[in-house]
């Protein structure tokens, strides 16, 4: 039993209502030489045993003083059908919120709770037991200063002891539902009613809250649930999101991971990746507002791949998983949602690309024998990570015959050499999808990621010359962003620098590479970066917390 | 606002209201063109002008000629589902 209800404690004052609006309850002191309180459910047998009882002894003593209350857990019409059944005479509180259940915190139906004048609990039990029953009414018959009534009938037969049921407070959807109540409590987003005679769903793509498809409607209940997959509080600043830097609560992160349909655990990735895209370095204002292609890329690593069932093998970069699907849609709505970048507005991509629904994948670490990414960029194996990449949608990399590691490495540098363009050398990052029967072919050569790496460099390799706009095709490495020092005096460059070997990538370790993928199929794939350095965007990791 | 069942949190930074966004205006008048007179004096006298000038330069579009109750309030329920029904462009008269 709690602390509650042991003899001596002070019994909670409440205030209830009657089925009929009227106030009922106790005070301190109560007003009377002392209180019955008689708690049930009124489909408790035991309860349906007990309060024929407790109204004899209500009625017995009542002329002395003795105050009894019925208090129900039930709803009013199935309080009050209990009440007439029994042809209870004392007065009927209705606590189908079960707050004052709670505040008495008994674990079982009938409880019977005797107070004293001051307002102290005398004597209380739960379920029936014959003893007890016969010792409380003895001690209200003393409270009252009356003589201890004779409750037993002749030939009625008390059994010594019979158990009670729960309290509805242990029902497990009732204690859901007062959490969802207590913790929308503290939720301080506006509240939007939808109106009756809407759909829903059509009415919150009137809003203009979605993506284009339809989104899960973000009640108090869902948006609690979801508050759960963290330890944060609600009103934590994660990030200030661009482009109109509006503060993105852990709240409002959880409205928009509702909306796009993720699971509570899911919310601490959300998170980490709204962390790693709102940094100077990742840059997702240029991101977003920029013409080309880049969406945020989130790559997953450790351990959570596997609790929450993010893919990491066949059609990662597809559909039909939750977690993949979900996880970046949060983000893509919450850049929208909160930091108010939308398509026509900020949002100027010309083309754009599937990706920016939702891009989120697991490095498949497991088929990978080499370092993962978040171990590359100084993170534990056991930690979780989320690297984010500003990248456009993934290409081919087709290569179905080579058996030696530096074949299919070539082979992989001529398909990443047309990155964006193939004279545009000297370029930023590039994310390189390693499938698995690839990653077989270049460790059965013993080859690591830095070969790899250094084989692409070579063999991307061009003379400078082959590299600038010229007469057949004006595009290349504009004159302006060459080195002072390869320029001559004609403002052009030397002439002995244009046979210098310039690689497709500024440097080796812009060629970020990832193991995902399913086993069979001999394709890779490369999602190009936008523009590197301090104008642009470099990748970024986070550490996942809960 | 009507009285709902379902209330849900608002996802935004709630910098402005949430609304609905407004249907993007129309570059041509394809009907049917509903013309509402919200009861105001003579409202109905504008509209007959406004209809006859239809009629001239769009005379294949259909015209549906519709009045709230009551000026001083909003439109019922009724009048909207109508409008919202029978209506691709509405025209509402809305002064003295």
């Amino acid at each position: 039993m709690s602390a509650t209800l042991s003899a001596g404690s002070l019994a909670p004052p409440f205030l209830l209502r009657t089925p009929g609006g009227d106030e009922v309850g106790i005070a301190r002191p109560v007003g009377s030489p002392a209180v019955l309180l008689f708690f049930f459910k009124h489909d408790c047998p035991t309860c349906d045993f007990v309060a024929p009882l407790v109204g004899r002894l209500a009625q017995a003593l009542a002329g002395a003083g003795l105050r009894s209350v019925a208090v129900s857990q039930s709803d009013s019409r199935s309080s009050l059908a209990f009440k007439e059944k029994h042809a209870l005479e004392i007065p009927l509180a209705l606590d189908e919120e079960l707050s004052v259940s709670e505040a008495y915190s008994f674990d079982a139906v009938p409880c019977l709770v005797l107070i004293s004048s001051e307002g102290r609990v005398l004597r209380t039990f739960q379920g029936f037991g014959r003893a007890d029953f016969l010792a409380l009414a003895a001690e209200a018959a003393r409270s009252c200063g009356a003589k201890v009534p004779s409750l037993e009938r002749p030939g009625e037969r008390w059994p010594e002891n019979r158990p009670g049921c729960a309290s509805r407070l242990h029902d497990p959807t009732v204690a859901e539902r007062r959490s969802v109540r207590q913790g929308a409590a503290l939720l301080k987003a506006r509240r939007v009613p939808v109106p009756v005679a809407d759909d829903p769903f059509e009415f919150f793509f009137a809003l203009g809250i979605d993506d284009g498809l339809p989104v899960v409607p973000p009640t108090e209940a869902r948006v609690v649930r979801m508050l759960a997959g963290t330890t944060r509080s609600p009103e934590e600043v994660v990030a200030l999101v661009p482009p109109n830097l509006a503060p993105a609560t852990v709240e409002k992160i959880a409205i928009n991971a509702v909306m796009a349909g993720c699971r509570p655990e899911y919310l601490r990735i959300v998170i980490a990746a709204l962390q790693a895209a709102c940094t100077d370095e990742f840059n997702l204002h240029g991101v977003l507002a920029t013409t080309y292609f880049p969406t945020p890329v989130i790559v997953v690593n450790g351990p959570i791949r596997r609790e929450v069932g993010i893919n990491c093998a066949g059609n990662v970069f597809g559909q039909g998983f939750r977690a993949n699907a979900t996880i970046g849609r949060a983000v893509q709505l919450v850049v929208r949602n909160v930091g108010g970048g939308k398509p026509g507005e900020v949002d100027m991509a010309t083309l754009g690309q599937p990706g920016k629904f939702s891009c989120c994948i697991g490095e498949n670490e497991e088929e990978s024998p080499w370092e993962p990414l978040h171990v590359e960029r100084g993170f534990q194996r056991v930690q979780n990570t989320v690297t984010l990449f500003a990248g456009e949608a993934p290409r081919a990399i087709l290569d179905q015959t080579s058996r030696s590691a530096r074949s299919l490495a070539t082979s992989m540098a001529l398909c990443l050499e047309s990155v964006a363009h193939p004279k545009f050398h000297g370029y930023g990052e590039v994310l390189l999808v390693v499938c698995p029967e690839h990653c077989r072919t270049l460790a059965a050569d013993g080859w690591s990621k830095t070969d790899l790496r250094r084989r692409i460099q070579e063999a991307t390799s061009r003379p400078l010359g082959q590299c600038l706009p010229d007469a057949e095709c004006a595009e290349g490495i504009p004159i302006q962003a060459l080195p002072p020092d390869l320029m001559g005096p004609d403002g052009r460059p030397r002439p002995e620098v244009l046979n210098l070997p310039v690689p497709k990538f500024r440097r080796n370790e812009d060629i970020l590479i990832v193991v995902a993928g399913g086993r069979a199929g001999k394709f890779s794939a490369v999602l190009g970066g936008w523009v590197g350095g301090k104008m642009g965007s470099v990748a970024v990791t986070r550490e996942i917390v809960d | 606002m009507p009285d709902s069942d379902l209330v849900i949190l608002d996802p935004t930074a709630e910098r402005s209201p949430l609304r609905r966004r407004l249907s993007d205006r129309e570059s041509s008048l394809r009907g049917p063109i509903g013309l509402v007179d919200i009861a105001k004096a003579r409202g109905d006298v504008f509209l007959d002008e406004l209809e006859r000038l239809l009629r001239v330069r769009a005379p294949s579009e259909a015209i549906v000629r519709l009045r709230k109750p009551t000026f001083t309030k909003p439109a019922p329920p009724n009048l909207r589902e109508e409008i919202a029904q029978r209506c691709r462009l509405v025209i509402q008269a809305l002064a003295d």
